[in-house]
């Protein structure tokens, strides 16, 4: 409403802590404070995962000293791509998906009912995203060069990575954009809030439209090795499937970490974000049920196998079936009937399965259909220290989460103010 | 079930699904254990008939036809071969099978196979015990029967000792117009003629080979039928003769121990050396040699020791061929004789017929891409290794061979009725003992080159062969191996290699070698195809230099120089 | 929806698809001729070659690689093995047992007509040059992309190193540039190795074809395959026997992902719209349900 001065206090849940910074240096030392963990630091997580990430870090400084070789990774001349490909840029990009589809469903089909989730979910992306640069810059063996890709003058505009790389560093940026109202709120600047607030509905429409591209850009990107992916994972349309995928994967990680900040952010969670959360989960359970169903019949469709049954009873045959069946069609199955039955338990269940079948999806075009005839002396594993690399990322990015989640108000409902700013718009 | 429990279940199953789907996936592109392979000493027979099942459900059978042959040696073959209408036995399996198609083939074999294993108790009754899934890959490689002219000159010497001296005991021919069998004496062909029936045979033949082929009766078929007929019926003669007449005739050429090998209660089979009945004795995967088979008297059919082939309208003269010489240097008639034992110009007319299937005289005596003819005979033998070190790199003489020269076509067709007397066997000319090729030296000293040794070497294999001697009238023969572009109406003296092939590489004319490569592919191609043991690598033709691994080229790839000398962080070494 | 959001909109469509026409494939492209310069090529005839490993040496010795011992015991241990080639090593050569007896044939990069490597470089490190070399250059990010594409498996990388690199043949690219002939040409006793223009070595290698037919198989591997490629191979046995593989097709391979590319600027600027018109309808049409049962309320409030 025009002319009524709007209150500045902010309803937060601790009602003794009313930011309101206008000024670097005032952000500077409220940053300083929030940094203090709040809670038990020595649980049983806390001890494991920190000796993960200081691992993990160690192995990281002795990669840039010793190289992408024996025995920091397993990769060799016939395995280009491993596990830190395979998982943090195919899987935790598809991960990340979650924060487009959500945004698409909230503010283009204008279904209001899961905005309870839409932060947690463009938060998630976000963070997905910068660890997934942070793995970028690890996995590729000469980082110091990665400004080429966008300053400069020598651009390879023709490689499926240059336009994946552009997409994603401008969805990185978008992703930022998108949750900087939390931020804004949690500081308790209303200019920012204003701005950021006017410029959300832009970046909804871009991110989805980049995300769109890179999600397929991802199946693009492994094009050009036909032959050498065995057929039933090779396919010309592999950019839709990847693209197709990304959204029940992101949709599945959505229910999946809702499931868990249940119980582990309980402390968070306002009435408005707590009770609907099966409502939200059976109606994801839906959409994720159809997308499956679609893909599944994909898959079928532009399988190689062409009828010849012999094809399909081999080694690689067997393993198709079984991601198919056991990791595709049955969650899809498992979402249909949970949202059917109005049953959560079985559809959280099936968004893990789910997970599970993204992530045996994707190692599968990297790097265990990849080059599948070549002995096993010359095939790839993952190392120890790969691993060990891949859960330190794996509990940065839970860390980044739980700090944010416990300060910013992702999971519960926006300050009046910022409501109020909204609606004037 | 509570909830718990049907959880950690399904991640159970899910994990253990994981698990060996990946060991399934980590052993793919392992390589495949070798095949086993049996032979023919092995007697086992592969059942299989992919022709008629197409990919198998189920694994082949792996017969033992031995072990069934010693089980029913006094029943005899026909417990389970069929006989025809002239009594002879038909060795094809099973003896009858009603309808069509491979259902028809299943069952016939389980009936016949299954049913006599039920009534004497013995041998394999259900699925997996025949169809073996261990032996599935199993290879049966029974090398091809020979006959040859000693086995041909052997039936002939014993059949005569029987008093069965007309051909035909074996020979026979098919008459087209009464639909049977007839013997016709003087016109005997080869079993293949009529029966091989995997081969395109001209019309004269087709029709004969059609009604061969409608009633299955290859090669295979009718050598086991028409052999082990034969073979039988003696061998139950044999058996049947009296113990004392049996030592009477053997003893003095044999010892004891050569039939008695195992004790004086037993003796081997008389088919150990006579009428043999095993397959390993027939397909020994042995072929006697052209060498060996030199001196064995060929089969009469009538032909002439020196045949004069002139072609009537032809404008070349006649050739006076040495039919006697050449049957000598050959393991079959069906060499020239592909089709029937007639003269190449009863199907090949001058400008062709489709007897011939239309392939013209001239083409018939000289294309050399063929096996038949006089010039692709000559070329083949020109491949052995003796010959190959030049003429790998000498064209086919050939009918269509540009600017063909009057003394080359001479060499045969001298019009001449009787064998033209042989060329004097060649000599070696006075040539320079040893030439030393230094025009090259780089990281090799100087070749030094036994240019007389090497004359001398090829002059004896010349020598040595009637045909080389033929065909070698001139010492300039064997110089145009290597210098092979010489010209000797034009040159003052031979050239040097260098005189046409250049030290560097000639960018104009791609196809002319530089002389790095001349020499190399003349000197080492020439030793490879004469299979030397000697003389093929680097040192044995020249010492290293001196100065040790010189430098090959020189410019190298600066900036990739660079990038590979800088000085890298090197510390991790990979394993 | 007000003007502002509706411009930002269209704001982005179109800068979306300005972007999307400078990403178009086809402008980083290598044709057959470029510049008017022709492309060079090595013609391998394996009928010629006997195995001796002086190219392998020759292109250690002028790249500053560690130099393989070619000796005759060395070679008869190394050759009993199929190699490939490794980053210390751009050149290999391999002996196979075919129908025809021993065959040895050198394998190294075929410098593609429309290498995969190149098409798939982000920052254009893997360079195709108007004269035909696919050279490597150092503002490479190490990717690894170009080992993924490359239907050869040529690019290789060398892990062990802190500043790695990726190393393959370059058609002796530094040499060319000063007139001089490929090492491994250079050296080959036999000229097993002979180079040219593309065009000429073609035509050599079907003049020999036809001039001895029995001696070859009637096809030139790298003519068509993947496109075409610069090193073309000759052989008396078919090409599955010794190494090659036999499904590669005649697409070249950047052709795969151009699927994809053209369809980047279509679906940047038709999504952004389709945004806004599926926005739109769905608020239009949760108006018209707001308003009909607003109706019905009334009408019901009425009676």
């Amino acid at each position: 409403m025009a002319g009524e001065k709007l209150e500045t206090v902010a309803v937060e849940h601790k009602p003794e802590e009313k930011p309101q910074i206008n000024s670097l240096g005032e952000f500077w030392n409220f940053f300083k404070d929030e940094l203090k963990p709040r809670g038990n630091t020595s649980t049983a997580f806390n001890v494991l995962s920190g000796v993960a990430i200081a691992a993990g870090l160690i192995i990281i400084l002795i990669r840039f000293f010793a190289g992408l070789g024996y025995p920091v990774t397993n990769l060799n001349q016939s395995f280009p791509w491993g596990l830190w490909m395979g998982f943090f840029v195919m899987c935790g990009v598809a991960f990340a998906g979650g924060g487009y589809v959500l945004a698409f469903i909230v503010y283009i089909l204008g279904l209001k009912k899961y905005r309870p989730v839409l932060r947690v979910a463009l938060l998630n992306a976000l963070i997905a995203y910068i660890l997934c640069s942070a793995v970028i810059i690890i996995a590729f063996g000469r980082s110091w060069n990665l400004p080429n890709v966008f300053i400069g003058n020598e651009f390879g505009a023709a490689s499926v990575m240059f336009v994946v790389g552009w997409l994603f560093l401008l969805y990185l940026l978008t992703s930022a954009l998108k949750f900087s109202p939390a931020f804004a709120e949690w500081i308790g600047n209303m200019k920012l809030r204003k701005t950021v607030g006017s410029l959300f509905l832009g970046a909804v429409a871009f991110g989805i439209t980049l995300s769109i591209l890179h999600q397929a850009g991802l199946g693009a990107l492994m094009s050009m090795a036909k032959g050498k992916i065995h057929p039933f994972w090779y396919t010309e349309l592999l950019p839709v499937m990847f693209f197709l995928s990304s959204i029940f994967a992101g949709l599945s990680m959505v229910i999946f970490i809702g499931t868990i900040s249940r119980k582990v952010f309980s402390s968070q969670l306002d009435d408005e974000h707590r009770l609907p959360d099966d409502d939200i989960v059976l109606g994801l359970a839906r959409i994720c049920g159809g997308v499956i169903f679609a893909y599944f019949a994909l898959s079928i469709i532009i399988s190689r196998f062409e009828g010849d049954f012999a094809l399909l009873n081999s080694a690689m045959g067997y393993w198709w079936l079984l991601e198919m069946i056991g990791f595709v069609a049955v969650p899809g199955l498992m979402f249909i009937h949970g949202a059917q039955k109005k049953n959560p338990v079985t559809v959280r269940a099936a968004a893990v399965i789910a997970l599970a079948g993204i992530v045996l999806n994707r190692y599968n075009t990297v790097f265990l259909a990849y080059n599948w005839n070549l002995p096993f002396a010359e095939k790839y594993y993952p190392s120890f220290m790969e691993g060990i690399v891949t859960l330190a990322i794996i509990s940065i990015h839970i860390w980044i989460f739980r700090w944010i989640v416990n300060r910013m108000p992702v999971l519960r409902k926006s300050p009046q103010w910022a409501v109020k700013l909204d609606k004037e718009q | 079930m509570s909830k718990k429990i049907l959880f950690v279940l399904i991640s159970v199953i899910y994990i253990i699904l994981i698990a060996s789907g990946l060991t399934l996936v980590y052993s793919v592109g392992n390589p495949e254990p070798a095949r086993q392979v049996l032979t023919a000493e092995d007697n086992k027979i592969s059942i299989a008939r992919t022709e008629i099942f197409g990919k198998l459900q189920r694994p082949q059978v792996i017969f033992d036809h031995k072990k069934h042959e010693e089980a029913y040696k006094q029943e005899g073959c026909v417990t389970c071969h069929p006989m025809n209408e002239n009594k002879e036995i038909v060795f094809t399996f099973p003896k009858k099978i009603e309808g069509e198609g491979a259902t028809a083939v299943m069952k016939a074999f389980h009936d016949e196979c299954i049913e006599c294993h039920k009534k004497e108790k013995k041998g394999p009754v259900t699925c997996n015990n025949c169809h073996i899934k261990d032996l599935a890959n199993v290879e049966v490689d029974i090398p091809r029967a020979a006959f040859d002219f000693a086995d041909h000159n052997k039936h002939v010497k014993i059949m005569s000792k029987f008093g069965k001296d007309d051909c035909g005991q074996c020979h026979h021919t098919f008459d087209l117009q009464e639909q049977k069998l007839i013997k016709r004496h003087g016109s005997e062909e080869s079993c293949a003629s009529c029966h091989d029936l995997d081969r395109k045979k001209g019309p004269q033949l087709a029709a004969i080979t059609k009604v061969a082929a409608e009633k299955g009766l290859s090669t295979r078929r009718v050598s086991h039928q028409g052999c082990l007929n034969c073979h039988v019926e003696y061998q139950q003669k044999y058996r049947q003769m009296n113990k004392e007449d049996v030592h009477e005739i053997h003893q003095e050429k044999m010892g004891c121990n050569d039939c008695h090998v195992s004790g004086f209660k037993q003796a081997v089979s008389c088919s150990e050396c006579h009428v043999p009945t095993e397959c390993s004795k027939c397909h020994t995967g042995k072929y006697r040699t052209v060498a060996e088979l030199k001196n064995t008297p060929r089969p009469h059919r009538g032909q002439n020791d020196i045949a004069f082939i002139d072609i009537e309208n032809s404008s070349m003269k006649g050739v006076p061929f040495n039919h006697r010489a050449h049957q000598a240097n050959t393991g079959s008639c069906r060499l020239c004789h592909h089709e029937t034992l007639q003269a190449c110009k009863e199907c090949h007319s001058l400008t062709g017929k489709p007897e011939g299937n239309g392939i013209n005289i001239a083409n018939a005596y000289h294309r050399v891409q063929s096996e038949q003819s006089c010039a692709g005979c000559h070329n083949k033998i020109t491949s052995e290794k003796e010959c190959a070190g030049c003429h790998y790199y000498i064209s086919g003489m050939d009918v269509e061979t540009m600017n063909p020269k009057k003394n080359t076509c001479a060499v045969c067709h001298s019009g001449r009725k009787d064998q033209s007397s042989m060329p004097k066997p060649l000599s070696t000319p006075a040539v320079r003992e040893e030439i030393e090729i230094n025009v090259l030296a780089r990281d090799y000293k100087a070749a030094k080159f036994p240019h007389r040794d090497i004359i001398d070497n090829l002059v004896m294999i010349s020598n040595s062969s009637r045909l080389a001697t033929y065909f070698h009238r001139d010492i300039q023969t064997l110089c145009r191996g290597c210098h092979h572009q010489s010209n000797s109406a034009a040159e003052m003296r031979i050239p040097q290699c260098r005189n046409c092939h250049m030290v560097a590489d000639d960018r104009m004319n791609l196809n002319r070698t530089k002389l790095l490569s001349a020499y190399h592919r003349q000197c080492l191609g020439c030793h490879e195809k004469m299979e030397m043991t000697q003389a093929r690598k680097c040192l044995e033709c020249h010492e290293a230099s001196a100065g040790g691994a010189a430098e090959i080229v020189q410019f190298r790839n600066e900036s990739v120089v660079k990038q590979n000398t800088t000085t890298m962080l090197n510390v991790w070494r990979p394993k | 929806m007000d003007r502002r959001t509706f411009l930002k909109i269209m704001g982005t469509g179109v800068a979306s698809a300005t972007a999307g026409n400078l990403l178009a494939p086809g402008r980083s492209e290598a044709g057959e001729r470029l510049d008017g310069k022709e492309f060079y090529g090595i013609l391998v005839d394996t009928t010629r070659c006997i195995g001796c490993r002086l190219c392998e040496k020759a292109c250690a010795e002028v790249n500053g690689l560690p130099v393989p011992d070619i000796s005759e015991s060395a070679n008869q241990t190394v050759l009993e093995s199929v190699r490939h080639t490794t980053d210390k090593q751009y050149t290999v050569t391999n002996k196979y047992e075919t129908t025809k007896g021993t065959v040895f044939v050198p394998k190294r990069c075929m410098h593609c007509n429309h290498p995969g490597c190149v098409s798939s470089c982000p920052v254009n490190a893997m360079k195709k040059r108007p004269t035909g070399h696919v050279t490597w250059d150092s503002n490479c990010i190490g990717c690894r992309l170009c080992m993924v594409s490359c239907p050869f498996d040529i690019p290789k990388f060398e892990y062990d190193k802190a500043i790695p690199n990726i190393q393959k043949c370059n058609l002796c690219w530094d040499r060319f540039n000063q007139g001089v002939l490929p090492a491994c040409v250079e050296v080959c006793p036999t000229q097993a190795l002979m180079a040219g223009t593309r065009r000429q070595i073609l035509d050599e290698g079907k003049r020999r074809i036809s001039g001895a037919p029995d001696r070859y198989i009637d096809h030139i591997f790298g003519e068509y395959e993947a496109g075409g490629t610069s090193h073309i191979y000759l052989s008396e046995v078919p090409f599955d026997q010794i190494g090659f593989r036999k499904d590669m097709g005649t697409k070249p391979y950047p052709e795969y992902s151009a699927g994809y590319l053209r369809a980047v600027p279509v679906i940047a600027t038709l999504t952004p719209l389709l945004m806004l018109g599926i926005g739109v309808a769905v608020r239009m049409g949760r108006e018209k349900q707001i308003e009909k049962h607003e109706e019905k309320q009334d009408a019901k409030g009425k009676h």
